[in-house]
């Protein structure tokens, strides 16, 4: 839980610093852009059916990582933070909890052979 | 009867049932939220009220609630969110608490309006200031209602999603089972 309350934090981090800092342009456009999408699935990673959703953050993470160099950054504080950033939201959104319940096996048994609910209705049976 | 009628409701493979009414009306209240908020301020896009309230950026709200982005469909976006609120609050509401196997379709109709409209919110979030330099309170709120129902609405969108594989591998019609057709239900382990 904690873990992903960090990543909300990080994500709102991402869209008010440009203005705090006086980030460049492409720096402010990049933070504005990355924070809202990590703070949205960081919020949808909350909750036990859909934490999975943390790690769609991965990508956008990464980004942060190569975005300094890719979009040639002018400040070097933005530069700095956002590999920071980058870093630490994909340390923290590994860390996986464990669930309360069960989900019949969760979103991975829709395309799974002999997924954890369907195991369980058979198992009733015999 | 009644015991084993609780315990029929809850999705093999489960430890609780995801369509009870506990689980649903805190969605459903966030959903009404959302149909106020964003009913108020597609009343000021649609000039119905002059001002719009607006605490911290100044005339941001206005800024925003008047860009062209917001006018590129022929009614407002904020107009339009006001409806996709309601489509969840209602296919939020309709059904009893075994509906993830009763009535598979309302279940996948809700999670679909709920996914999808709060995606739309983060991407008009991005485009306020990416586009247009300014920030809109409301709008803000809004957004943060929307994406805050996606992961409670998704637990029961997921029963449904594996009553429907089930409905697949067994002897039924899986187009009359997502309807929700009581003969072809019970052919369903």
């Amino acid at each position: 839980m904690w873990a992903k309350i960090l990543n909300i934090v990080i994500g709102l981090y991402l869209i008010v610093a440009p203005s705090f800092f006086g980030y460049s342009p492409q720096a402010s456009d990049n933070g504005h852009i990355i924070g809202p999408i990590i703070v949205t699935f960081s919020i949808i990673s909350l909750w036990e059916a859909t934490q999975g959703t943390r790690k769609w953050n991965y990508p956008f993470a990464v980004w942060l990582l190569l975005a300094p160099w890719i979009l040639g950054y002018e400040n070097n504080l933005a530069m700095v933070s956002d590999m920071l950033v980058g870093a630490l939201v994909i340390v923290f959104s590994s860390f996986e909890q464990e669930n309360k319940n069960r989900y019949g096996g969760g979103w991975a048994s829709l395309w799974q052979k002999h997924p954890q609910h369907i195991q369980e209705v058979n198992k009733d049976e015999v | 009867m009644a015991k084993n009628e609780s315990i029929d409701q809850i999705p093999p493979g489960w430890d609780y049932n995801p369509a009870t009414w506990s689980q649903r009306i805190p969605i459903v209240i966030l959903a009404f939220v959302g149909v106020i908020i964003a009913t108020y301020l597609s009343l000021y896009q649609l000039d119905y009220i002059d001002t719009v309230w607006e605490p911290f950026f100044g005339d941001g709200s206005k800024t925003i609630l008047n860009s062209k982005v917001s006018n590129v469909l022929p009614i407002p976006d904020a107009a339009l969110g006001a409806i996709g609120y309601l489509v969840d609050a209602v296919t939020g509401v309709i059904g009893g608490t075994h509906r993830w196997k009763k009535m598979p379709w309302i279940v996948i109709v809700f999670g679909l309006a709920v996914g999808p409209l709060g995606f739309v919110s983060v991407l008009l979030v991005v485009f306020q200031p990416v586009l247009f330099s300014a920030w809109c309170t409301l709008c803000l709120g809004s957004a943060i209602i929307s994406i805050a129902m996606i992961g409670p609405a998704m637990d029961e969108m997921l029963a449904s999603l594996q009553y429907m594989q089930r409905a697949k591998r067994s002897e039924a019609s899986t187009w009359k089972v997502f309807w929700g057709v009581q003969s072809e239900i019970e052919k369903v382990k």
